[in-house]
């Protein structure tokens, strides 16, 4: 061996990469789809009357405000964060307005913007301690959880409320009342709630922001390499902050919304929302080390557990079958996207 | 070929090949027990690959190894090699006893004790007194020593020393060379692998020159000299071309300097630095590490806090760091984006209203188009701009990562070691790239540890060493590159001797 030979950078084969992260994403959707597919063809196999427009309408429903919540967790996670708080905010934000508006008189057309803004505000708080303290935001969004749910066992005086039914010597006036029930109210002739629209209108806000606007295009790359994010100069700090304002502001929403379709407040409503919305995320394709999301698959990950949900409960002998399968399907999810990405890179090397 | 050691470990005819570059060519190599044998090689000559072969992380593709004559795979026998990083790999929550024990605990389940003879070693080191101490909580030198002494305690024969010497004091490092000696007096078999080249005329007793995968050379004796070593590695072998891209496109001289510093001091690493330079030209700081070429460098980008004064253009003081210049950090890891496409990784830095317009809404016509031109502007082989970034050449990567910092138009540009790693190919289109750039007027800095990457791609060069700045070489005034690294190796002689003084 005397000559050294000098490699030349030879091209790779490049019209079979081509687009290869697109369709990773679309391979991942349709296993994700189809499993939607599958999972309802598989109950309306056991059982033919389940497969009726209401049924749709219930699953829609009852999906919807696990999504609102899974959208702004997905934002969270996109940037490479993590957010356990956000069942607490849908909690603070119930009871804060129970309270406001019942209790104390507000009108409901203040007192919803005001349950809003507790969330943006604890999403700030959030944020803050995050960035600025660099504290791991597994530690302080388990800490804002506990810290939330005291405050609003506080707030609420672990009352519980309806505005159909105030308290004695309260009154809520009727206009007010029928505004905030016509929210959520249910349309049509399968009775299919105005929240699934708000929920559909929220998606294609987050969708833009994350897919389509500069905003998402910096959280992607904040979250896919935080250092070379900063040493890019890119606003890494103020960009976490404000993905964690809009993950607050959403669950507030999410629980405006269940508690106008509910109409009634516990005050400890929302804390066990954290695995499901977290499993919705998950399922959906985010990855929890960050860079990685999208609003279709968030989407997806919630129908799939709101119809498994669904599903289970009408055909089970007990809700235990139902946990079971969540935990099940969780796991399952991530194990075959890992497998499948093997598979993938083994073969194309 | 020559028979291999009867003590000792001999190479013969060890290559190593990644898909189709041969990073090791072919390397016949003998490692003697009771000597220090040297390393040296330009980066991407085959010198890490050499040393990760020899520590068993890699597996020769043809070629042999033996130990005293027997055929050997140190893949296998893991435990017979130490290798001493600069940043020890060890378990920085453990005390010290605890790292020097851990994968020898012994059988049963009781919390291991320290024996004896674990102890003797740790004595012998100097950190017996230390050994219930959090290994974070001790200095580096000490970290080092527990490092050595968890390899001796399991026995090991043979030790690599890969750069353990750049994060040290000069004390520090005197007392880690005597404990190199000492394993050497003990029959071990020890190599040093570093930059300065001082260490190794002072501690080696031969210094093999690694250059495009094989051994050039190798100095003894009076022949191992400082300057034979510089020599060497910019010695161009037959296969290398001639990058340098020296005919300037306009010339800016008798134009003010684009940018100047004064009394420009760093809290540790440099002092008083004045550092000026002309629209046009591209300027390398060669330093070893710890130097504080790095570090200035650096703070021109506005990532180390310095104190003194800066102008770029009109603007000054922090707010001209920011705003005009764009700093390329030396790993590709720092700056390209696994999670995007070729094309979001050129984009990346730009903002409104380049790829964003009204209500910060991306322009996706706009963007792909941009990233189109970008690939063609920047020279980047791709198949497409959809495809994921790490499907590119390490070449290719780092003009991607290049791309990045040039949009953002910056009139300050600088770059750590902008060719590490990349094939010759890619660093000649990437000294095309920023002579380009430079010839828009332009300044471009890049921090260089080789003299052959600063011979071919600047217009001048400073050597920092022991946080002073030497005045400036012209490269213009070398027709040789060896002259330059003979030019360079007595500056950063003269400084360490104004620094003894």
């Amino acid at each position: 061996m005397t000559n050294t030979e000098t490699t030349q950078s030879a091209p790779r084969p490049s019209m079979s990469m081509a687009g290869k992260a697109t369709i990773d994403v679309a391979l991942r959707l349709g296993g994700l789809f189809a499993a939607i597919v599958v999972v309802a063809l598989i109950f309306i196999a056991i059982n033919p009357n389940v497969a009726n427009l209401n049924m749709g309408g219930s699953v829609l429903r009852s999906m919807s405000s696990v999504a609102i919540m899974a959208l702004g967790l997905t934002l969270v996670i996109v940037v490479g964060e993590i957010d356990l708080s956000f069942g607490a905010i849908y909690g603070l934000a119930i009871n804060s307005l129970a309270v406001m508006w019942i209790v104390h008189g507000i009108p409901v057309y203040f007192a919803m913007p005001l349950a809003i803004l507790v969330g943006a505000l604890v999403g700030l708080f959030n944020g803050m301690l995050v960035t600025q303290l660099k504290i791991p935001s597994f530690i302080v969004t388990l800490g804002s959880y506990n810290l939330l749910y005291g405050v609003t066992l506080w707030v609420s005086n672990t009352g519980t409320f309806n505005p159909a039914y105030p308290p004695a010597g309260k009154t809520v006036p009727k206009g007010e009342l029928d505004f905030f029930v016509g929210l959520t109210q249910s349309i049509g002739s399968f009775q299919l709630s105005i929240e699934v629209i708000w929920m559909i209108a929220i998606a294609i806000v987050v969708g833009l922001l994350l897919h389509r606007s500069l905003f998402g295009f910096r959280l992607m790359a904040i979250g896919g390499n935080p250092v070379a994010a900063s040493l890019a100069r890119l606003p890494v700090r103020s960009y976490k902050v404000m993905a964690f304002v809009l993950c607050g502001v959403l669950a507030a929403v999410a629980g405006v919304l269940d508690f106008s379709f509910i109409q009634t407040s516990q005050p400890n409503t929302g804390l066990s929302a954290t695995f499901p919305v977290f499993a919705a995320v998950i399922i959906g394709g985010a990855s929890l080390s960050g860079g990685k999301g999208t609003v279709i698959g968030t989407l997806g990950g919630a129908l799939l557990l709101a119809e498994l949900q669904l599903g289970l409960s009408i055909l089970s002998p007990g809700a235990y079958v139902q946990q079971i399968f969540l935990g099940a399907v969780t796991i399952g999810a991530v194990a075959l996207d890992l497998f499948l990405t093997k598979l993938r890179k083994s073969r194309s090397s | 070929m020559t028979p291999v050691l009867e003590r000792g470990i001999s190479l013969r005819g060890v290559a190593k090949a990644y898909g189709a570059t041969l990073a090791l060519a072919g390397v016949d190599l003998d490692l003697r027990p009771g000597e220090v044998l040297g390393v040296a090689g330009p980066n991407g000559a085959g010198k890490s690959t050499l040393v990760r072969m020899i520590a068993g992380e890699e597996r020769p593709t043809l070629g042999k190894l033996t130990f005293d004559g027997r055929s050997w795979s140190p893949a296998d026998e893991w435990q017979a090699v130490a290798v001493v990083h600069q940043e020890p790999q060890l378990f920085p929550n453990l005390t010290v006893a605890e790292n020097v024990m851990v994968g020898r605990e012994g059988s049963g389940n009781s919390h291991p004790v320290l024996s004896a003879a674990d102890a003797a070693v740790m004595d012998a080191l100097g950190i017996g007194h230390l050994k219930d101490k959090a290994l974070e909580d001790c200095s580096l030198a000490t970290q080092q020593r527990t490092e050595i002494a968890r390899a001796v305690a399991r026995d090991s024969r043979v030790f690599l020393f890969d750069e353990p010497n750049s994060a040290l004091t000069a004390e520090e490092s005197d007392e880690l060379f005597r404990e190199i000696h000492k394993l050497a007096a003990s029959g071990r078999i020890v190599v040093l692998v570093t930059h300065r080249l001082a260490d190794f005329v002072a501690h080696c007793d031969r210094v093999a020159v690694v250059r495009d995968g094989k051994v050039r050379v190798i100095l003894e004796g009076d022949a191992l000299t400082e300057d034979a070593i510089a020599r060497q590695l910019v010695t161009e072998s037959a296969a290398s071309l001639t990058l340098a891209v020296r005919d300037r496109g306009h010339d800016f001289a008798g134009h003010p300097p684009l940018f100047q510093t004064l009394d420009w001091t760093h809290r540790t690493a440099f002092s008083d630095i004045a550092f000026e330079g002309l629209p046009g030209e591209i300027i390398a700081l060669i330093g070893v590490e710890g130097s504080g070429a790095r570090e200035l460098l650096r703070s021109l980008a506005g990532l180390e806090k310095c104190t003194g004064s800066i102008q770029i253009g009109t603007m000054s003081g922090s707010v001209a760091l920011d705003m005009l210049t764009a700093y390329v950090p030396a790993t590709r890891q720092l700056s390209l984006y696994s999670n995007f496409s070729v094309g979001e990784n050129l984009l990346v830095r730009l903002g409104y209203p380049q790829i964003a317009g009204a209500g910060y809404m991306l322009k996706m016509r706009q963007m792909k188009s941009l990233a189109k031109a970008a690939v063609s502007r920047f020279l980047v082989k791709t198949g497409t701009t959809t495809q994921p970034i790490r499907s590119l050449s390490g070449g290719n990567q780092q003009k991607v990562a290049i791309a990045q910092a040039l949009h953002c138009a910056p009139k300050l540009l600088l770059l750590e070691e902008p060719t590490r790693g990349v094939d010759i190919h890619s660093k000649a289109e990437i000294y095309r790239l920023l002579r380009d750039y430079a010839d828009q007027g332009n300044t471009v800095v890049i921090f260089c540890t080789e003299v052959l990457e600063v011979y071919e791609a600047a217009d001048r060069v400073h050597v920092v060493a022991d946080g002073a700045m030497a005045h400036s070489l012209r490269i213009a005034d070398y027709a040789q590159v060896e002259q330059l690294a003979t030019d360079i190796t007595r500056l950063e002689q003269e400084s360490r001797k104004d620094e003894a003084a």
